[in-house]
C-alpha cells in the first residue's frame, strides 16, 4: 500500500549548509497494519510524512501509495489520504460542519454523498455538539476531531497521523489512540509518527526508529527486543540512538 | 515536468476556493470594516470636517486699517463718516475697515513703525497708509514729484495677510476706475475707450469638465484604493494562514496549486475591486454635497458627479490592474512567514507601484506610443482618453494597453504561482539569521555556478553602483584621457569588478560561472555576421524610440562634448574603448554571471528577460535602455541556444564598434562601401535603405541558424532543482 524506497531530502539550510534531513529511507506499509515512526524531534519524520503527502517533493528516490508515485501523480496520491498533523489547523472562521463540507467538496464528493458522508462521520466521531461551533471557538479536543473527520471524509485506503497527539490532553490522546485502532480494523493503511514510546508500543503493528534522518531499525516490537536483546523499548531506543551518534556507519552497515 | 503539466486548473474547484476565501473574509469584522464601514465613515467624517474649516474661513473676515483718511482726496470720496463709501460695499465683501487719522497716529511714533506693530501683534491683516502729501497724479499737475503711492504694510506670515491684501486691492481697483472715469467724463471722451473689448468667460458644457476632472482624479483615487484593497487580503490569505497553519492543510488537500492561487487570486482581486468603488463611490457623494454646500469650487468648472459614460470605462479597466495588483501582492506576501513579515514586504510593493498611478497625474501626460507601453500609467491614459471622448485616440493604442497590462498580470500571476510551488517559499523555517551563519554558509556551500538569488544580488549591485557612480561625474571630460577614465571606471569598476569577486568569493567555477564555453564551430562566424547585419535594424530601432521619446536638448547639448571627443579620437582607441571593453565586461556580467544563476531552476525564459531588462537598465539614459534591452533579449537568447557566452561577445562587439564608426566609413574610402553606408545632408552616415532590408534579411537566417542550436548542458542546468548539486560538479555528485 505503501511503498518507502530510497527516499532522500536535503535541504540548503544556513547553519549546516546542505542538509540531509532524510537519508536513504525505506519502508512499506500493508493495509491494516499501523506503523510506527519513532524517533526524537528533528529525526526527519516530519519531512518523510511531509513528502508522502505530496507537500514536499523528494530530492531522490521514490515513495509509491496505491500504486501512484508521490512526485508523478500528486493528485492521485492526494485523492488517497488523509493527512492528520499538528501542524494543520482548522480555518477559525468556519464551523465544524463546514469545514469538513469544503474538504469533502474538494475531493470531489458529490452532494448526496457528502451529506450522507457527514452525517456518518459526525456520529461516529460524536461531533453533532459542536456541529455549528466556528473552530476559534473550539477546545483542542474537538478541533482534533474536526481535523480527524476532515481527513477522513472522502474515506481514503491510507492515513497519516504526523505527532496527531502532541499536544493534546490524556482523554483525547487516548480518543484518538481508539479511532487510529478502528480504523486499522477497518482495513486501512496507517502511519503514525510519535516521539511517545508508549503509544508505539501500544499501537503500532510495525515501528520503524528514525534518528537524523536514518531509519535506525525497524520491525515489530518483538523482533526488536529480541534482536537487540532489550526487554525495555525506552533503553532499547536510547541504545540505539547513542550508539548511532558514537559509531554512525556501523549502523548503516547493520540496517542496510 | 510531469506534475506541472497536470497542474490545469479546474474551474469547480478554483470556485469553491474562491467562495471559501471570500466567506472566511467576510466573516472577518476587520476586513468588513475596512473595506465596507470605515469608507462609508471616512468620507463623510472628513467631509464634515471640510466644512467645518470652510466655514471658519468664511468666517474669519479679513481686517483692514487705513491710516491717514484725511489725506485722501474729497472727491470722489472713499470714506464716509468712518465707513467706506457705499459704492465699495460689494467689494468690501466681509472684510472690516478700521480708519485712523495721520496725525493721530503719529503723535508717539512713526506711522510705519505703528503699522508695522499693528500687522505684526495681528491686530490688522493689512495696514494701508496715505500719507500726508499724498495727492492724485493727473497730466496737468504742477507739482513735479508728486507722492501719489499708497504704502501697504502686510506680514506675509500670517494666514490672513493673502485675503486681506486681495480685498484691499479690489477696494483700491475700483476707487482708481471711479477717478478714472470722472476725469474721462469731464475731458468729454466715453468711458468705452478704456475697454474697447471684454472677455467673457464661458466653460464648455459642464459634463465636459467634470469629464476632465474626474478623469483625471477618479482614477488616481481608485488604483490607489485597489492597491490597499488587494494588501491586506493577500497578507491574510496567504501569510495568515502560513502564520496559523491552514495552508499546509489546504496543500495536502487535492487542491492543485494553481487552483490554490486561481481561488486566492480571485478573492484578493474582489476585495480589491470592492475597496476601490466602495471609496469611489463614497468620496463621490461626500464631495458632490459638500462642494454644493459650501458652494466652494476648486476646479473652476461644476463639480458634480462624473458621467455615467466614464464610470463605465473606469470599471472596466479597474478588474485587470486590481487583478495585477493583487497578482503582486499575492506572490510577495507568499514570502512572507507571518501578517507582520508580509507588512514589511508590502511596503517596498507600494513605493514601487505608487509611481506608475502618479505618472498620469503630472501635466503634459498624454496617451501615445510611449506612454501606452508604460505598466498601469498606460491604462491609466486609455481611460482618461475614453472619459475624454477622443475614441480614436483610444482605439489606436488599445493594443498595446491591452498587451502590456495582460502581458504583467500573467507574469505576476505566473510569479505568484512559482512562489507556491516552492518549497522553501512555503516551508522556510524560521531559523534566525545570523551575518557570520550566513557568510560561512555562502563560502562553505559555494557552487559551481551562482543561484538565482546570488544573480539577482549581482544585478543589483551593478545598478545600484552605477546609479551612484553617475552621480559622482561631475562634468563631461574635455579630453581624451578623460573620455577613457568615464568609460574605463564604470565598465571595469561597477560592471565587470562586482560579477568578477563574486564569482570568485561565491562559486567554484569561473569558466561555468560566466558561461566560457566553445560553442559549435561555425556559430562564431554566424555571430559575428548576425552583429554585422543586425546593425541596420538596430539603428533603425534606435531611430524609431527616439522618434517615440524624444531625446531633451538639453541631454543632447550635454552630450555634445562626448561626441565631439569621439568624432576626433583615433579610430583604435574608440573602439577599443567603446566596443571591446563595453562588450567584455557587459557581456560577463550580464550573459555570464547573472544569465548562469537566473537559468537554474526552470529559470529558461527569467535568464533571457530578467538579464535584458537589467543590462537595459545598466544604461543611463531612457532611449539607451530601450534599445539595450531589445538587444538583450536577443542576446539572452542567443546566450540560451549556443549555452556560451562567446558568440553574445562577438555580437555585441561588432555591433558597437559598428556604432561608432560607421560615421568614418565614407571617410576611409573602402571600395563598395558606398553601396552600403551613405553619407546624409546634415553629415551623419547612414544606410542605404536597400542594405538595411538585405541586412535584416540576412541577420534573420542567421537566427535561424541559432535557433537549430541546443545547449544540452543549460537544459540540464535548467530542469535541475536549486537545492540539488549541479548537474556537471563532480564534487557534489549525490553519493550513490
Amino acid at each position: 500500500m505503501i511503498h518507502v524506497e530510497n527516499l532522500v531530502k536535503t535541504y540548503d539550510d544556513l547553519k549546516r549548509g546542505r542538509f540531509v534531513a532524510v537519508d536513504h529511507v525505506s519502508f512499506h506499509v500493508a493495509p491494516g497494519e499501523i506503523f510506527g515512526l519513532l524517533g526524537p524531534n528533528g529525526a526527519g519524520k516530519t519531512t518523510v510524512l511531509r513528502i508522502l503527502s505530496t507537500v514536499l517533493r523528494p530530492t531522490s528516490g521514490t515513495a509509491r501509495i496505491h500504486g501512484f508515485d508521490v512526485d508523478e501523480e500528486p493528485a492521485e496520491v492526494r485523492g488517497r489520504i488523509g493527512f492528520v498533523s499538528n501542524n494543520t489547523a482548522l480555518y477559525d472562521r468556519m464551523t465544524a460542519w463546514e469545514t469538513v463540507q469544503y474538504f469533502g467538496r474538494l475531493h470531489g464528493m458529490t452532494s448526496e454523498a457528502l451529506d450522507a458522508r457527514l452525517e456518518e462521520l459526525f456520529d461516529q466521531l460524536r461531533m453533532n455538539d459542536f456541529r455549528d461551533v466556528p473552530a476559534a471557538k473550539m477546545s483542542t479536543g474537538m478541533k482534533q476531531k474536526v481535523s480527524i473527520a476532515r481527513a477522513l471524509v472522502h474515506d481514503p485506503p491510507v492515513l497519516i497521523f504526523d505527532e496527531a497527539t502532541l499536544g493534546l490532553d490524556v482523554m483525547v490522546a487516548r480518543n484518538l489512540l481508539q479511532v487510529v485502532r478502528n480504523l486499522r480494523e477497518a482495513g486501512k493503511c496507517l502511519i503514525f509518527s510519535t516521539h511517545i514510546m508508549r503509544e508505539v508500543e501500544r499501537l503500532c503493528d510495525r515501528i520503524a526508529i528514525m534518528h537524523r534522518g536514518k531509519i535506525l531499525d525497524t520491525g515489530t516490537l518483538e523482533a526488536l527486543r529480541e534482536r537487540h536483546d532489550e526487554h525495555d523499548f525506552e533503553d532499547l531506543f536510547f541504545g540505539l540512538l547513542s550508539r548511532h551518534e558514537h559509531s554512525p556507519n556501523d549502523f548503516s552497515e547493520t540496517t542496510s | 515536468m510531469s506534475r506541472s503539466e497536470t497542474d490545469r486548473p479546474r474551474p469547480k474547484t478554483v470556485a469553491m476556493i474562491y467562495l471559501r476565501e471570500m466567506r472566511d473574509q467576510l466573516r472577518d469584522r476587520r476586513t468588513l470594516f475596512t473595506i465596507v464601514v470605515l469608507p462609508m465613515l471616512l468620507y463623510p467624517l472628513v467631509g464634515t470636517l471640510l466644512l467645518q474649516i470652510a466655514q471658519f474661513t468664511q468666517q474669519h473676515a479679513p481686517r483692514i486699517c487705513i491710516i491717514g483718511t484725511e489725506n485722501l482726496p474729497a472727491e470722489p470720496a472713499l470714506v464716509v463718516e468712518d465707513q467706506l463709501a457705499g459704492d465699495y460695499d460689494e467689494a468690501q465683501g466681509n472684510a472690516k475697515f478700521d480708519f485712523y487719522e495721520w496725525r493721530q497716529m503719529s503723535r508717539d511714533a512713526a506711522v510705519s513703525e505703528v503699522a508695522r506693530r499693528f500687522v505684526q501683534r495681528e491686530t490688522y491683516d493689512a495696514v494701508l497708509l496715505v500719507p500726508p502729501d499724498f495727492t492724485l497724479q493727473s497730466s496737468d499737475s504742477e507739482n513735479k514729484q508728486p507722492v501719489n503711492s499708497l504704502h501697504l504694510v502686510t506680514n506675509p506670515g500670517s494666514d490672513g495677510a493673502a485675503v486681506a491684501t486681495d480685498r484691499i486691492y479690489t477696494v483700491l481697483g475700483t476707487y482708481r476706475d471711479t477717478i478714472v472715469s470722472r476725469r474721462l467724463l469731464k475731458s468729454g471722451i466715453a468711458q468705452e475707450v478704456l475697454t474697447p473689448f471684454s472677455v467673457k468667460k464661458s466653460a464648455t458644457d459642464s459634463e465636459g469638465g467634470n469629464a476632465m476632472l474626474w478623469s483625471k482624479l477618479l482614477p488616481f483615487v481608485m488604483l490607489v484604493w485597489a492597491m490597499t484593497g488587494a494588501f491586506y487580503p493577500a497578507i491574510d490569505l496567504v501569510a495568515g494562514e502560513k502564520e496559523r497553519g491552514t495552508l499546509e492543510t489546504l496543500l495536502c488537500s487535492p487542491a492543485l496549486r494553481s487552483e490554490i492561487v486561481w481561488g486566492k487570486l480571485a478573492a484578493v482581486t474582489t476585495f480589491s475591486t470592492l475597496t476601490a468603488l466602495l471609496n469611489v463611490f463614497s468620496m463621490m457623494i461626500t464631495s458632490t454635497l459638500i462642494f454644493k454646500q459650501i458652494g466652494l469650487d476648486p476646479t473652476g468648472g461644476s463639480f458634480g458627479p462624473p458621467p455615467v459614460a466614464s464610470l463605465l470605462w473606469l470599471l472596466l479597466a479597474l478588474l485587470p490592474l486590481s487583478a495585477l495588483f493583487s497578482a503582486l501582492a499575492l506572490a510577495v506576501a507568499a514570502m512572507a512567514r507571518s501578517s507582520k513579515e508580509g507588512q514589511y514586504y508590502l511596503m517596498p510593493l507600494m513605493m514601487v507601484s505608487l509611481p506608475l498611478v502618479l505618472l498620469p497625474m503630472m501635466p503634459g501626460m498624454d496617451l501615445s506610443m510611449g506612454t501606452a507601453l508604460i505598466p498601469v500609467s498606460g491604462m491609466f491614459l486609455l481611460v482618461r482618453a475614453l472619459v475624454e471622448a477622443q475614441y480614436l485616440q483610444a482605439l489606436m493604442h488599445l493594443p498595446l494597453v491591452v498587451g502590456v497590462t495582460f502581458g504583467c498580470l500573467w507574469l505576476a500571476t505566473r510569479w505568484a504561482q512559482r512562489q507556491f510551488e516552492d518549497e522553501s517559499v512555503l516551508f522556510g523555517d524560521g531559523d534566525q539569521w545570523e551575518l557570520r551563519s550566513w557568510v560561512r554558509h555562502l563560502w562553505r556551500d559555494r557552487q559551481a555556478v551562482p543561484t538565482p538569488a546570488q544573480a539577482f544580488g549581482c544585478g543589483a549591485v551593478i545598478l545600484v553602483g552605477l546609479f551612484f557612480g553617475k552621480l559622482m561625474v561631475s562634468g563631461m571630460p574635455s579630453d581624451l584621457a578623460g573620455l577613457t577614465r568615464l568609460i574605463l571606471t564604470p565598465q571595469i569598476g561597477l560592471i565587470l569588478a562586482p560579477a568578477l569577486l563574486m564569482a570568485i568569493v561565491m562559486t567554484t567555477s569561473l569558466r561555468q560561472t560566466f558561461r566560457f564555453r566553445m560553442p559549435a564551430l561555425p556559430a562564431l562566424p554566424i555571430a559575428l555576421l548576425l552583429g554585422f547585419t543586425l546593425h541596420p535594424s538596430y539603428m533603425t530601432l534606435g531611430q524609431w524610440i527616439s522618434d517615440v521619446y524624444p531625446i531633451s536638448e538639453q541631454t543632447q547639448a550635454a552630450l555634445q562634448p562626448m561626441s565631439d571627443l569621439i568624432a576626433t579620437a583615433p579610430l583604435w582607441h574608440i573602439v577599443l574603448l567603446l566596443a571591446l571593453v563595453p562588450a567584455v565586461c557587459e557581456e560577463l556580467a550580464f550573459r555570464g554571471f547573472i544569465f548562469s544563476g537566473l537559468i537554474r531552476g526552470g529559470g529558461r525564459m527569467r535568464a533571457v528577460v530578467v538579464s535584458a531588462i537589467m543590462f537595459g537598465v545598466s544604461h543611463g539614459l531612457l532611449q539607451q535602455s530601450i534599445a539595450a534591452t531589445v538587444m538583450g533579449l536577443m542576446l539572452g537568447w542567443v546566450a540560451l541556444r549556443t549555452g556560451s557566452v562567446i558568440p553574445c561577445l562577438i555580437i555585441h562587439f561588432t555591433n558597437n564598434a559598428l556604432s561608432v564608426t560607421l560615421s568614418k566609413i565614407p571617410e576611409m574610402g573602402i571600395t563598395g562601401s558606398e553601396l552600403l553606408v551613405a553619407t546624409a545632408a546634415d553629415g551623419s552616415a547612414m544606410y542605404q535603405p536597400i542594405w538595411v532590408l538585405m541586412a535584416s534579411g540576412l541577420a534573420l537566417t542567421c537566427l535561424a541558424y541559432f535557433y537549430t542550436l541546443q545547449s544540452n548542458e543549460d537544459a540540464e542546468v535548467a530542469e535541475a532543482e536549486i537545492g540539488e548539486p549541479y548537474p556537471s560538479d563532480p564534487g557534489l555528485q549525490p553519493v550513490a
